[in-house]
């Protein structure tokens, strides 16, 4: 453990009731006790205090984690995100070289093209100081591509889109505990923001937003730009009227990214531009800051594709019961993890329903 | 494995009763990993977790056992018999006497696959759930479709149905919705031979002795809960929240006995002593607070308001308004303070007692007195709550700072069991007797009523399979 305090906040933690499990999607998905936030605190005080012997099993459970933050969301201390201290450990894993196959896969093509999914061409399009950044979950979805595309240009903005070949949050590496590669991809990225000479970045996925925020500060990479979800981006074009939107006759459930509603805190916008849309919202059991990961992608934010699987069928089941005409949400990653259920983004929803001219 | 118990050594088990089982559940709901056998070695017996901290955990299980259903657990505790396995069932962790530890090193059953909500029937006011469900997410499923089962104990976020009725647990909100007992009309057990057992939901029946009872408060040594049929209650319309401040526990405790006697059904009655009132309420000095919570129907609520206000009052009670009650509400779920003195070497734990109306005073303070009296006593306060037309719920919340932590929290539960049986209270009221609380049913029941116990045990459990070492 680096000091005193951050001792004394995992011993907290191991010593509680475990009065967040409820709300660990990973918990609910597997009803395994060692998995729950207490037990994974347990377990890191017992590393640290070199009461644990077999050293694989501890960092597979350390990437047995959603990384959603619902354990901040629900702790009972201030200032204490558990998230921490499982990145420790990764880092770590990563360090010893002890990593979960789907993850280390994932590494290893990042290490190759620059980016976790292989070999991509540079998207550039457009000009002007807002930049759009095409994550690496948005370059594969050509429907969310066209829908962003025709929002911008109703819009009256200028925007320049950017993405694809090796631009990357550094994300996946991130998840992987290679800090060391991760910082080179926060420069990088740093780099291709500056050379753009961008004062504003408009990304649809919440994990990039957060990578180039809260977690480059942390690191020492400091961006001079704005960084918004496009959810706020939307949600000011529709309120100010800068596009018209037909009304739609029917109902919609919106499926809260982790990262959007946690760490960024994105609730409400969503809900206002789907509101605004015409649609009824009907919301599922859990929702906002308590609604359950979509699992994400083997090897991303958890190591173990069997257990992303099983996040991914509870949150799939929760969403299909509120049978609602249309499912939202707001991150390319949710979308293409709840395909099984006809999952859109909320820009294509927006773009569905301007009004033309 | 260099963690270090101090109950017993981690058990052993036939490896050919481990490959039944792996038939029963599948290989990846059987685990013998160190990190699996540390995480199901403990509850939230807090003697235990203060050593945890140390890395001291009282024994480690043999082996952890993660069935998905009834018919699975039906194969595991026949195999269990076959191969004199024992079999410490886990719900979610909470209990606070050791109820789930695996003492004797023991294989868990960890009960929380099970987690599902089943279907609600809303003529009839019943919702069933499977027995590994968390409270939280079953008040959940209930408030998305208008209803509450109005089941809130403080482990409310960690706790589950299961656990729940295997300790005759209690919420907070008990003195409208009743305690768990009133809430069950019906469960799917499993025997501890193996044999299911379904009692059908029905409001009452008169077929012999209630066979739920013996599950109700069994601990998990009579049988494994894996469903439940329990009362659920429509989203009350209407809240009052009143509190009012007197001299002393005496009269608080007098003006509560005669609104029940009213026929009032407040959802929530507490009464916080000087030192528990000093600690949530800092507007209020010296004096004794009573909330109160009322909820339900307009027209009722507001009619037990009246009764409430008009017999506080009435007895010297000075209204507080709804503040105190909303700073409750808000900090009821809070323990974080607990851990924080653990750490710095101090113990803290919670006793709750029962006793009539007519021992209530004298139950306070000898309690408080005696646990006082204990050397390295730092804290001893306390609440009555869960009310009852014959009487009330204790419920003490000590700490201390000992040279001798073991020795300081042995005599803290031997004052306070002996100040109970003393004043004919009962030695628990709703966090059951694990095997902490224990060597102290000879008193409770007397002999005879321990033997009972037993022969029913052994009626049910002849191989002693299921949670050894816990509740006689």
């Amino acid at each position: 453990m680096e000091n005193k305090k951050e001792l004394e906040q995992i011993t907290n933690c191991a010593l509680c009731a475990n009065m967040c499990k409820y709300s660990c999607p990973v918990y609910l998905a597997t009803g395994n006790e060692t998995v729950t936030p207490q037990k994974k605190a347990r377990l890191i005080l017992y590393k640290k205090k070199a009461f644990i012997e077999d050293e694989k099993g501890f960092f597979d459970v350390m990437f047995q984690c959603a990384m959603g933050g619902a354990c901040k969301v629900n702790c009972l201390y201030d200032n204490f995100d558990l998230r921490d201290f499982i990145q420790g450990e990764r880092s770590e894993a990563f360090k010893k070289g002890i990593l979960p196959d789907e993850t280390r896969k994932r590494v290893e093509t990042f290490t190759r093209f620059g980016n976790p999914d292989g070999e991509r061409q540079l998207i550039q399009k457009g000009k002007g100081e807002i930049g759009y950044f095409v994550s690496c979950s948005t370059y594969n979805d050509q429907q969310l591509l066209k829908a962003v595309e025709k929002i911008l240009a109703r819009s009256g903005e200028q925007v320049q889109q950017f993405g694809g070949a090796d631009i990357c949050c550094g994300a996946p590496l991130y998840y992987a505990g290679d800090m060391e590669g991760f910082k080179k991809a926060a420069e990088k990225m740093k780099g291709e923001i500056e050379q753009r000479k961008l004062r504003k970045v408009i990304s649809s996925c919440p994990t990039c937003i957060k990578m180039m925020t809260e977690i480059y500060d942390e690191i020492g990479t400091h961006l001079d730009a704005e960084f918004i979800h496009i959810t706020e981006f939307l949600d000011h074009l529709v309120k100010e009227g800068k596009i018209k939107v037909n009304k739609a006759n029917a109902t919609a459930t919106f499926h809260d990214p982790c990262i959007l509603a946690n760490d960024i805190g994105v609730t409400t916008a969503p809900r206002d531009i789907i509101k605004m849309l015409g649609f009824e919202i009907k919301e599922p059991i859990y929702f906002g800051k308590e609604a359950h990961c979509c699992g994400e992608v083997p090897g991303g934010r958890i190591g173990d594709s069997k257990l992303v699987d099983k996040v991914n069928a509870m949150r799939i089941n929760e969403l299909k019961e509120t049978t609602a005409d249309v499912y939202i949400s707001a991150c390319p990653t949710c979308k293409a993890a709840l395909s099984d259920i006809d999952m859109k983004d909320i820009a294509e929803v927006v773009a569905e329903q301007i009004i033309d001219g | 494995m260099s963690v270090e118990t101090f109950m017993a050594k981690r058990g052993e088990v036939p490896s050919k009763f481990i490959e039944k089982v792996k038939g029963a559940v599948g290989e990846e709901n059987i685990s013998q990993s160190e990190c699996d056998l540390i995480s199901y070695s403990l509850d939230y017996w807090l003697y235990g977790v203060f050593l945890s901290q140390y890395g001291k955990l009282p024994s480690l299980p043999s082996v952890v056992i993660s069935p998905r259903n009834s018919q699975e657990i039906q194969s595991i505790l026949k195999y269990a018999n076959e191969y004199k396995v024992g079999i410490t069932p886990f719900g979610a962790g909470s209990g606070v006497l050791g109820g789930a530890i695996p003492i004797e090193g023991d294989a868990v059953l960890n009960l929380q696959r099970m987690n599902r909500f089943i279907s609600l029937d809303g003529t009839s006011c019943v919702a069933e759930f499977e027995g590994g469900i968390i409270g939280a997410n079953l008040e959940r499923e209930l408030n998305h479709r208008g209803y509450s089962m109005g089941s809130i104990p403080q482990s409310f976020y960690c706790s589950t149905l299961g656990g729940w009725i295997s300790t005759r647990a209690v919420g907070q909100f008990s003195t409208k919705y009743g305690k768990i007992e009133d809430m069950v009309l019906g469960m799917e057990v499993v025997l501890p031979d193996g044999n299911p057992l379904n009692i059908k939901p029905v409001p009452r029946r008169s077929t012999g002795p209630s066979l739920k009872e013996l599950f109700l408060g069994g601990e998990g040594t009579l049988g494994i809960v894996t469903k439940a049929v329990v009362s659920v209650h429509p989203l009350p319309e209407r809240t009052i929240k009143q509190s009012f401040v007197f001299d002393s526990i005496e009269v608080a405790l007098e003006v509560v006995r005669k609104i029940l006697r009213g026929d009032a059904k407040p959802a929530v009655v507490r009464i916080f002593d000087e030192p528990e009132t000093a600690r949530y309420f800092e507007e209020i000095e010296n004096k004794v607070t009573l909330i109160f919570i009322s909820e339900g129907e307009t027209d009722f609520v507001e009619l037990e308001g009246k009764l409430i206000k008009r017999i506080a009052e009435e007895n010297g009670g000075e209204s507080f308004g709804e503040n105190p009650v909303d700073i409750w509400l808000e900090k009821r779920f809070d323990i974080g303070l607990g851990p924080i003195i653990m750490q710095q070497g101090g113990i803290v734990d919670t006793i709750e007692v029962v006793s009539l109306f007519k021992d209530a005073v004298n139950l306070y303070n000898d309690m408080v007195s005696a646990m006082r009296a204990v050397e390295g006593a730092i804290s001893v306060s306390g609440h009555y709550s869960h009310f009852y037309r014959e009487g009330a719920c204790l419920y003490i919340t000590f700490a201390g700072f000992p040279k001798d932590p073991s020795r300081y929290y042995k005599d803290s539960w031997t004052a306070a069991m002996e100040a109970t049986l003393k004043n004919n209270g009962s030695i628990s009221h709703h966090h059951g007797i694990g095997f902490w609380r224990k060597e102290f049913m000879q008193q409770e029941l007397g002999p005879y009523g321990v033997e009972l116990l037993r022969r029913i045990k052994f009626a049910l459990d002849q191989n002693g399979i299921l949670n050894r070492g816990k509740l006689i």
